[in-house]
Parts: structure tokens; C-alpha cells; sequence
């Protein structure tokens, strides 16, 4: 392996930026790593050269270059996105989109060789017309009801951008589907371990879902290897989403779409933890992503859906056998 | 009741105990003249309702409603080969009793090899590529062609879940093309919604087939194109006029009145028992044409009419071979 320079990571304390700092130490403590987050994380590697860096503020963008040039940054991963969508709208837009537009900004201005940005499939959207197995040329619809998934699809219409004035850096975009593993938590994983899962009456979508090490696998080649490209991050593999409940044991609520809507809407806005109304289109249409360009750059996947969904059950104990 | 005595006497004291023996031997002999002279009436044993068991099996009922027969191991476009296979005796019995479908022309599908079937498209539910997957399937049990449907009805409700269950596929050029390159013949029905919708005095004439998207797809991926003429199916639910102010409600592009539908409510959705015909015409190949034909706008229009006048006559062939409707 050539030595990929010092890695610069934003979000550190995220679960992709947490993670791929202890892949990558433990692959070889040689390599140097930069961090950057609003807070220090706990129990930091002391390997780890950490930086104090709000995304939100309107001068990060010349923070993050001072720390780009000072470190000599070569390769920049950007991971500082919400996990989960927040009722924050203003905050959640600061962050993702204007600071991703400061990290790109900042790349630019250091020139960094490499900067790579986890997106999600989720950009594809949920519609009733999407093809069974959605390319990475599909134009990114998102859901007009989640601002979270409208502010990464300007994040990747401004990364488009940036990379025809910046064409020295190589971009790569990796867009996972939803993450299941024995240790990744969000709001799906949240849904899905309720002892009731309520789910739209009528409908059985395909689903797909990348197990947790596969993801960071890919996250962690594209950091060392060179790929630029767009990627879909996938497991192998589809399954009806009446199975993955089955699998699971759950109890399930079957609710007609205009009731669930309204119910999931108003506590996800008070915080109350239920997930927004967007996240129920995603359990009603189809938007399942085809994986093959991303396993031809970074193997193919060692979990299907179906095992990447097991081992979260699995460790969860949310089998209930009967 | 012995056994009561003994256990009693040596606790007893005396004269009461042989009083009480005395006083129950009589009441026995009461009790055993009472049975004699009243014989006994057969009463029924009286049945503990074990309510719990009844709460989980319905519980149990109710969380796996509508589940029980999948299998739950899906192909990549949906597939369940369990619920398909659970489903061919009713398909059998629609295809043999109830529409009494002839077949013509079976030997023009390719034994080995995806191939692109092209069909006429009628009704609002896809039972003529239910049927024509299932007449492929019984000739040729390798072949299990895929038919596509249209956008509004694979995410209808209810039906979306079991329709892709049994083979259906999202009409549209990407699924198309991902299929044949997989191996599976795929059967198309370029009229689409235009097809569905037509009312009963413009049967069997068949609309604008798309603008060439399946010519498209046979150039991109090679493969030959078959005709398939569908007969009956088109009377099967008569469509008189479209209503369109109700259908805007529930989201479906309108509301066919037929015959039986919605006089007859929910009885309305069983469709007529007529006499179908499916007539197979000869592949159209297209290995003569240079690779770059998929960029020749001319020719693909060309080809797309040519086809739309192969599969018309294929249709006029089956109507002219059908004594009548019912026949």
C-alpha cells in the first residue's frame, strides 16, 4: 500500500468518522490522522491529532483550510452530517449543506488530493416510478417532506460543482442505504426495534440494507485507494419488508397512509422521537439502489440484506420466538 | 368410599363411626335404586374454555395475516417461486375451465434465450399477463417470462404485494433491459394505460404503442421480438365508459364502469368468463441490423408500426378463429 498522506476527518465523533479512525489505526498506527469536530470525542486515540472546529460558524470554511495546510492534509473525508434528521431545520441546514460548502471551500483553498463525502441512497427517493434498481445516474429526487435528505442533495449538487472548478481533486461520493449492524444506531434502527412497528396497510416495498463493516470496508478503500466516482454502497440482495418484520418477530400495526402521516408527523417535530413523516414513503415505494459499480471498486459485499439484518436482530435480541 | 372408613376408623371413636357406616350404606342403596329407577340421562361434559389459547392463536392470526403462504426469499425484482407456485392451481383453473384459452403457436418462443414478447394490453388488472406468463410456464416450465405493469397499479394497494409476488415487474425500459440481461423473457405491453383503459366499442384496436421504447430495448439488448396476440381478454371486463371525478379520489387514472362494476360492488372486480385465444406470431429478429441501430430514431419508428400491424393481425387471426365471445 502507498502511503495515503495525512487523512483529515470531519465529524470525528459521527459513527463513519469514529469508526474509520479505529479501522484505519488498526490497519497500520502509522497513519497520520487529522481530526475535526464541534467537541472533542471521548476516549480519542491519542494518535489522533484532534482540532476544535464548529461547521456551523460562518469563518469555518478559513478554520478548516489553517488546519488543512498547517496538518498538510492530502486526503479529506467528510463525514459531519446529522446521523438522523432533527426537528433543528435551520441547524440541520448550517451543518450539513453551508458546512459542507466550508469544507469544500476550504479543500479548494489547500488543495488537498482527495476529498471523499458519504451520501445516502436515500437522495434516490421514494417514488412510484422508480426502475427496481436505481444507478448511480439517476437523477437524485429526494422527498420534498425531508428537509435531511433535501440538504444532502444540495450538498451533492454543490460537490458536482466544486469538482468542475476544482478538477486537481479527485471527489469520490459514497451513498449507502441504511446501515444494520451490531453496533450502528439511528432513527430506522430505533423504528425497527419498537415491540410494535407500525407500517403502511397494503403495501410490501423491497428493501435493502449494507451491514455496518461493508460500509465502513468501503468507506476505508475509498479513504486509501484511489476511486473517484460516485458509488451506491449496498448489501446484495432485496427483501420484502413484511419478511424483515417477520424475521424480527415484530408485532406489526397496519395503518392507512393518511393517519400514520399525521401521527409520525406532530411528535417528530415536538422531539419526541417518532420518526418524521418522509421516513414512511421510504417503507411504502421502491428505492432500491443497484450496487454493482460500488462492488466492483470495493469487492463485493460480505453481508447480504438478509445477514446484515440478522446480525442487527441478533444483537439486539429483539427475536421473540414463539 | 371404603377407603374413606378405613382411613377414619382408627381416629373414630366407636359407636358413631358404625352409626355414620350404617347411615352412608343406606344412602348408597338409595343412591343405586334412584339410578335404576331414573336411568341416567346422557349429559354432556362440560368443556373448560381454555380462553388464553384462543387470545395467542389469534394474536398469532392476526401478526402473520397474509403471510403464512410466502416464503419470504424473494428474487431481486420480487418473485416468491412459493406464493407462484402455491398460486398455479387457480391460474391452472382460470386458464383451463374459465377462459378456456387456446394457445397457437408456442413453437415460435425460443427454446434457449430471453426473448422480448409483445402484447396487447386490456382491463384494469393484469390478468392477460398473468395468463400469458402461465401458458408460457406450462409449455415451457424453464421459461418463466416477467410481465411488466404499469406504474399506478404495482403500487396500488394491496395488489402491489402480491403482484410482485407472482412476477410483475414495474414497467419501464431500465427493468426491461436488467431482466433480459439476467436471462428472463420479458413481456411487454406498449399500449400501457392507453391499452387498460380502452372502452368496449374500441376493442381490439390497438393504440400508439409508446414511442419505440421496446424496439429500444430489443436493439440494446439483442434479442429477438414476439408478437403475441391476446384475444378475450378484452371482453373479459367490458369497459362501457371511464368515470373520472371518483377515481381522482383514491389516485387511479379513472374509473371504469363495466357491466358488473360498481353495480355489483366488490363481485364487480371478477371478470367475465369469455373465450380467450393467444396466438404467438413469428420473432421478429433484429441481428441483421448494425449495432448502432438503437441512435436511428427513423428506424426505430418504423420498426415500432411494423410491429404494431404484426401483433394486429395476430389479433384479428384469433378473433376470426373464436366462434363467439363465450365460444
Amino acid at each position: 500500500m502507498n502511503s495515503p498522506g495525512v487523512i483529515a476527518i470531519t465529524g470525528l465523533g459521527s459513527y463513519l468518522g469514529r469508526s474509520l479512525v479505529k479501522r484505519l489505526l488498526r490497519r497500520s498506527p502509522e497513519i497520520r490522522i487529522v481530526g475535526m469536530d464541534r467537541r472533542r470525542p471521548f476516549r480519542l486515540d491519542p494518535l489522533v491529532r484532534f482540532h476544535t472546529v464548529d461547521l456551523t460558524e460562518p469563518t469555518s470554511d478559513s478554520r478548516v483550510a489553517e488546519v488543512l495546510a498547517e496538518e498538510r492534509a492530502e486526503v479529506v473525508v467528510h463525514t459531519a452530517f446529522r446521523s438522523e434528521p432533527t426537528a433543528d431545520f435551520e441547524t440541520d441546514h448550517e451543518l450539513e449543506t453551508i458546512g459542507s460548502l466550508h469544507v469544500m471551500n476550504a479543500c479548494a483553498a489547500a488543495k488537498v488530493k482527495r476529498l471523499i463525502v458519504t451520501s445516502s441512497t436515500m437522495l434516490y427517493g421514494p417514488w412510484p416510478d422508480n426502475p427496481n434498481f436505481l444507478t448511480e445516474q439517476h437523477p437524485l429526487r429526494g422527498h420534498p417532506g425531508s428537509h435531511s435528505v433535501s440538504n444532502r442533495i444540495q450538498v451533492e449538487s454543490l460537490l458536482a460543482k466544486w469538482r468542475s472548478r476544482n478538477p486537481d481533486t479527485e471527489v469520490t461520493v459514497l451513498r449507502n442505504c441504511w446501515i444494520f449492524g451490531p453496533t450502528y444506531t439511528d432513527h430506522v434502527a430505533r423504528y425497527f426495534s419498537r415491540p410494535l412497528v407500525p407500517k403502511l396497510i397494503g403495501y410490501d416495498p423491497l428493501m435493502q440494507f449494507v451491514h455496518e463493516d461493508d460500509c465502513m470496508h468501503a468507506l476505508e478503500t475509498a479513504t486509501l485507494h484511489q476511486h473517484p466516482g460516485v458509488f451506491n454502497v449496498v448489501g446484495s440482495g432485496v427483501l420484502p419488508l413484511s419478511t424483515i418484520l417477520r424475521i424480527a418477530g415484530k408485532r406489526i400495526l397496519p395503518m392507512p397512509p393518511p393517519i400514520l402521516y399525521r401521527m409520525a408527523n406532530h411528535p417528530s417535530q415536538g422531539q419526541t422521537g417518532d420518526p418524521p413523516e418522509g421516513f414512511y414513503d421510504y417503507l411504502r415505494y421502491l428505492w432500491v439502489a443497484d450496487g454493482q459499480r460500488g462492488w466492483d471498486a470495493f469487492g463485493e459485499p460480505v453481508y447480504t440484506t438478509r445477514e446484515a439484518w440478522m446480525s442487527f436482530v441478533s444483537t439486539r435480541r429483539m427475536r421473540r420466538y414463539r | 368410599m371404603s377407603e374413606e372408613i378405613e382411613l377414619e376408623t382408627p381416629m373414630g371413636a366407636g359407636s358413631s363411626d358404625v352409626l355414620s357406616a350404617e347411615l352412608r350404606e343406606a344412602l348408597d342403596g338409595l343412591r343405586g335404586e334412584i339410578r335404576t329407577r331414573f336411568p341416567e340421562r346422557q349429559r354432556a361434559p362440560v368443556e373448560t374454555i381454555d380462553w388464553m389459547a384462543i387470545i395467542q392463536q389469534i394474536q398469532r392470526r392476526v401478526s402473520t395475516l397474509g403471510m403464512s403462504e410466502r416464503s419470504g426469499e424473494v428474487d431481486e425484482f420480487g418473485m416468491d417461486e412459493i406464493v407462484l407456485r402455491r398460486a398455479r392451481p387457480l391460474l391452472e383453473l382460470l386458464y383451463e375451465h374459465y377462459w378456456r384459452i387456446e394457445l397457437h403457436g408456442i413453437d415460435q418462443i425460443p427454446d434457449a434465450g430471453p426473448c422480448l414478447l409483445v402484447a396487447n394490453r386490456s382491463g384494469l388488472l393484469p390478468y392477460d399477463g398473468l395468463m400469458v406468463s402461465h401458458a408460457i410456464w406450462r409449455m415451457r416450465p424453464k421459461l418463466q417470462p416477467r410481465f411488466m405493469v404499469a406504474d399506478w397499479l404495482i403500487t396500488l394497494p394491496f395488489v402491489q404485494p402480491y403482484l410482485a409476488r407472482l412476477g410483475g415487474v414495474r414497467a419501464c425500459r431500465e427493468n426491461a433491459e436488467r431482466l433480459i440481461r439476467s436471462g428472463a423473457s420479458v413481456l411487454v405491453f406498449p399500449e400501457g394505460q392507453k391499452g387498460a383503459a380502452k372502452v368496449f366499442r374500441e376493442r381490439y384496436r390497438l393504440k400508439r404503442f409508446g414511442r419505440g421504447g421496446v424496439v429500444r430495448v430489443a436493439l440494446e439488448t439483442r434479442v429477438p421480438i414476439i408478437p403475441v396476440g391476446i384475444v378475450g381478454a378484452e371482453e373479459a371486463h367490458p369497459i362501457l365508459f371511464k368515470w373520472s371525478a371518483p377515481a381522482r379520489a383514491v389516485g387511479l387514472p379513472f374509473l371504469p364502469v363495466t357491466p358488473t362494476f360498481p353495480l355489483f360492488g366488490p363481485l364487480g372486480f371478477l371478470p367475465l368468463p369469455t373465450k380467450w385465444v393467444i396466438r404467438f406470431g413469428e420473432p421478429i429478429s433484429i441481428d441483421h441490423l448494425p449495432p448502432d441501430a438503437a441512435s436511428d430514431e427513423l428506424l426505430i419508428s418504423r420498426m415500432n408500426e411494423e410491429l404494431r400491424s404484426e401483433v394486429q393481425a395476430l389479433i384479428d387471426m384469433g378473433l376470426s378463429d373464436r366462434g363467439s365471445v363465450w365460444e
